[in-house]
């Protein structure tokens, strides 16, 4: 017997989610219930599951079929083509563009992070080594010439009251000593006659964490805290008070979000 | 999984969906064949950052579409299935004449999602970019195909199928 609240059941997503084995756990009892009183809704789904069986039981079919040398040569060929296209897109990505498009606090972040960290988190695995390393040089000859000014870790006080004048705004530290790290210098550097604050730290594991900071400018978005993963490295960046902040480090999302928290003001 | 293995899986299940589409080995290989070069043809426009497999299924389904001869294989190799289900007792097979006879005569609309939710290979979400579809309309197709299925297997099985039980009963 149909009761009244029985629904059409082409337009059910949950009776279609039930079937299909992908329903949330916690409506499932509620579906159950449901299916209990109607018997057009359990009659829909038994059918469903039915003809679902038997199509997927065709397309197994192909399991058994025999290889197809033609299939795996253009197979082989096509992971070679993704392969090549992966390589690309680490090299020319979403973070280079931006630098292209002058947003240089994510490349300057992430960049300086690889370069004082391993180095193999630029370029990841799947390249040559002699490409990292060319790479790598090519990174440190770029930051090298856009440095202007270094400090070593127990140089704190001064640094920050250098890098606060010369961005002309206060800069504080990014206090993750309060997580286990001890800063072990920061840096100045120019990208795009943009000023970028980097400190570097490192905690009894040693573990690397690149924090950067530079202004806003006025043309540039405010952006909200986003993660990025970059080959081994993860990424947080975000905008608070007219200024860029960047963390990068080696690690799982937890923690970099756990980073990101101290640093933020 | 590397891009490999991946890619492996993914082909294996480009032939399922394949064969289902055109009911015959050979057309449905030809159709992964077809699908592969065109994927090579584009790689350099898939994006590292989105799925793999929709991508490629998404280029199936198209070539598919738009292949003509392919739709009268069908319709012509209808009956020509793989040998595991020549195996398969009477009755099955007759459901399954009628299922796929029923497939059939629905628009490509309907058919498409119903495959592919049926070869259990992808998300409604994954299905609906495969077909290139905003996911309540996918569902919404879904929906209705499930239920004109069972409408036209409704109809042929009150014949042929209730036939055969009677048969069965009989014996």
């Amino acid at each position: 017997m149909t009761t009244p609240e029985a629904r059409d059941p082409a337009l059910d997503v949950e009776l279609m989610a039930y079937a299909d084995g992908t329903l949330d756990p916690g409506r499932r009892v509620e579906v159950e219930a449901r299916l209990a009183r109607d018997a057009e809704a359990r009659d829909a789904v038994a059918q469903w599951r039915h003809f679902d069986n038997l199509i997927r039981q065709t397309g197994r079919a192909a399991d058994e079929l025999p290889a197809n040398l033609r299939i795996e040569a253009l197979e082989r060929q096509l992971a070679a083509r993704l392969q090549r296209r992966r390589w690309q897109a680490a090299l020319m990505g979403p973070r280079m563009r931006q630098v292209a498009a002058s947003v240089a606090i994510f490349a300057a972040g992430w960049g300086a992070h690889a370069l004082y960290g391993a180095g193999d988190a630029l370029v990841g695995h799947s390249h040559p080594g002699f490409v990292q390393s060319t790479l790598a040089g090519h990174l440190s000859h770029v930051l090298a010439s856009q440095q202007r000014a270094e400090f070593a870790g127990d140089d704190m006080t001064e640094a920050l009251e250098w890098l606060s004048a010369q961005m002309q705004r206060k800069i504080d530290s990014p206090k993750l000593e309060r997580l286990g790290y001890r800063v072990e210098s920061a840096r100045l550097i120019v990208v795009d006659d943009a000023p970028v604050a980097v400190f570097y730290y490192r905690n009894a594991e040693d573990e690397r964490v690149t924090v950067s900071m530079t202004p806003q400018h006025a043309t540039q978005p405010h952006y909200a805290l986003r993660m990025a993963k970059v080959q081994d490295d993860r990424m947080a960046y975000w905008t608070a008070d007219a200024m860029h902040y960047t963390v990068v480090a080696k690690t799982d999302a937890a923690r970099i979000t756990a980073l990101a928290a101290a640093v933020q003001p | 999984m590397n891009l490999k293995s991946e890619l492996h899986a993914h082909v294996a299940s480009l032939r399922r969906y394949a064969l289902v589409l055109t009911r015959d080995p050979v057309a449905a290989d030809d159709l992964v064949q077809e699908t592969l070069v065109k994927a090579i043809d584009k790689a350099d426009t898939f994006r590292p950052d989105t799925d793999l497999r929709p991508w490629l299924f998404r280029i199936l389904h198209n070539t598919h579409i738009s292949d003509l001869r392919r739709a009268r294989t069908r319709a012509d190799a209808a009956a020509d299935l793989p040998e595991p289900l020549a195996r398969e007792c009477q009755q099955t097979q007759l459901e399954l004449k009628q299922v796929l006879g029923a497939l059939d005569r629905l628009p490509e609309a309907q058919r498409a999602p119903i495959i592919l939710i049926a070869l259990r290979e992808m998300s409604y979400a994954e299905a609906a970019r495969t077909l290139d579809v905003p996911l309540g309309t996918f569902m919404s197709r879904l929906g209705r195909g499930r239920e004109a299925l069972r409408k036209i297997v409704q109809g042929v099985g009150s014949g042929k199928l209730a036939l055969l039980k009677r048969k069965e009963d009989g014996a």
